[in-house]
């Protein structure tokens, strides 16, 4: 008979299995460098965090699922960093080129700041 | 006749080194094969004998300590060279370095960051890990001020001088352990007997931590010094 715990822990786990999985189909099947860091940035953190919290219950041990929550945090603060630094680089290093986009916010934003310094 | 003296120092020097080898030979055990010999001396006794409970790091820092020795003078070699190489360069300071975002996260993770490095040295004769490898993550502390804050930062927050100091006490420590080795215990870098304590807790198993000590700043200050002579040019200032 397992226990509420273990259910629990499982449950968390499996989801963040499935959100792994959507990350890994996301990066093959989206057409661009931006829409496949969104996937890697979005869904790939919550993955991760679901399954540190899953193994934090499942072990149930003071020390040991603390230092595993804290992996989750320290996993849910570098890995949209590190993607938002990706992307910005790929941004001004011209990897994807912005003229091919409908829209180009981002561009709208930098000469902003230009037109406000000037 | 200065030639001839010359010859005949160096002459005299490798005879002594010679004797010196034999009689360091003559006291090495027969080969006895893979079962029954150091490896499993070493396996089965280990712990009694250095009380590090990581038999790596026992390994490294208490039987073959000169080995080890040898490996942090081969760092201190390479470090020296590359900045001998990189040295004539100007190197092109950058300050504006990445994203605020990018700044603002790694200035929240980067104490984390140091305090693992600590744990791991630390820690080297406790749990895996150990001089080396905490060096590393010592190391990659200067590789992120570079990158993420410009090397301006780098250079005002932990300048050259700094790691070539943190090198210079790393070896010292380590050279000063192996000749209190000599007066205390009567062999270079044996374990220090005064130091030993319950196993298992922190402050014991000899002068091994204190080795790790020594090695990881040596370790960290090498690698950040390599790092920082290679940045020939920082990229191209972002937008």
């Amino acid at each position: 008979m397992m226990s509420l715990r273990l259910v629990i822990s499982y449950f968390l786990m499996f989801t963040g299995a499935f959100f792994a999985l959507v990350t890994v189909l996301g990066l093959l099947r989206f057409p661009d460098v931006y829409t496949r860091i969104h996937a890697g940035a979005v869904v790939l953190t919550i993955s991760g965090v679901l399954i540190t919290l899953g193994t934090a219950i499942y072990v149930w041990e003071f020390f040991l699922s603390a230092k595993v929550v804290l992996i989750g945090i320290f996993f849910l603060f570098s890995n949209p960093m590190a993607t938002h630094a990706i992307a910005r680089a790929s941004y001004s290093r011209h990897i994807a080129l912005p003229e091919e986009y409908e829209i180009d916010a981002y561009s709208e934003y930098l000469r902003r700041d230009e037109n406000a310094n000037t | 006749m200065h030639k001839n003296f010359k010859n005949i120092t160096a002459v005299v020097v490798f005879i002594l080194m010679g004797i010196a080898f034999y009689e360091n030979f003559q006291l090495m055990p027969a080969y006895k094969g893979l079962g029954e010999g150091v490896s499993d001396y070493i396996i089965r006794s280990g712990l009694s004998e250095t009380g590090s409970l990581n038999l790596i790091t026992a390994v490294l820092y208490d039987y073959r300590a000169f080995d080890s020795l040898g490996e942090s003078t081969v760092i201190f070699g390479a470090v020296s060279g590359i900045v001998l190489i990189l040295s004539r360069k100007m190197l092109p300071v950058s300050s504006r370095g990445l994203s605020f975002i990018v700044k603002r996260t790694l200035g929240i993770i980067t104490p984390f960051i140091a305090l693992f490095s600590i744990y791991v040295i630390t820690h080297g004769h406790l749990t895996p890990g150990g001089g080396f490898q905490g060096g590393v993550i010592f190391a990659a502390i200067s590789i992120i001020f570079s990158i993420v804050y410009g090397s301006a930062f780098d250079y005002r927050r932990y300048s050259p001088q700094m790691k070539t100091a943190f090198e210079t006490v790393g070896a010292l420590t380590f050279l000063g352990l192996g000749i209190a080795g000599i007066f205390m215990e009567g062999y270079f870098l044996h374990n220090l007997g005064f130091l030993t304590a319950e196993t298992g807790t922190l402050i014991s198993a000899g002068s091994i931590p204190y080795i790790n000590m020594g090695v990881g700043l040596k370790v960290g200050a090498g690698l950040a010094i390599i790092f920082y002579s290679m940045i020939q040019k920082t990229f191209k200032e972002e937008i």
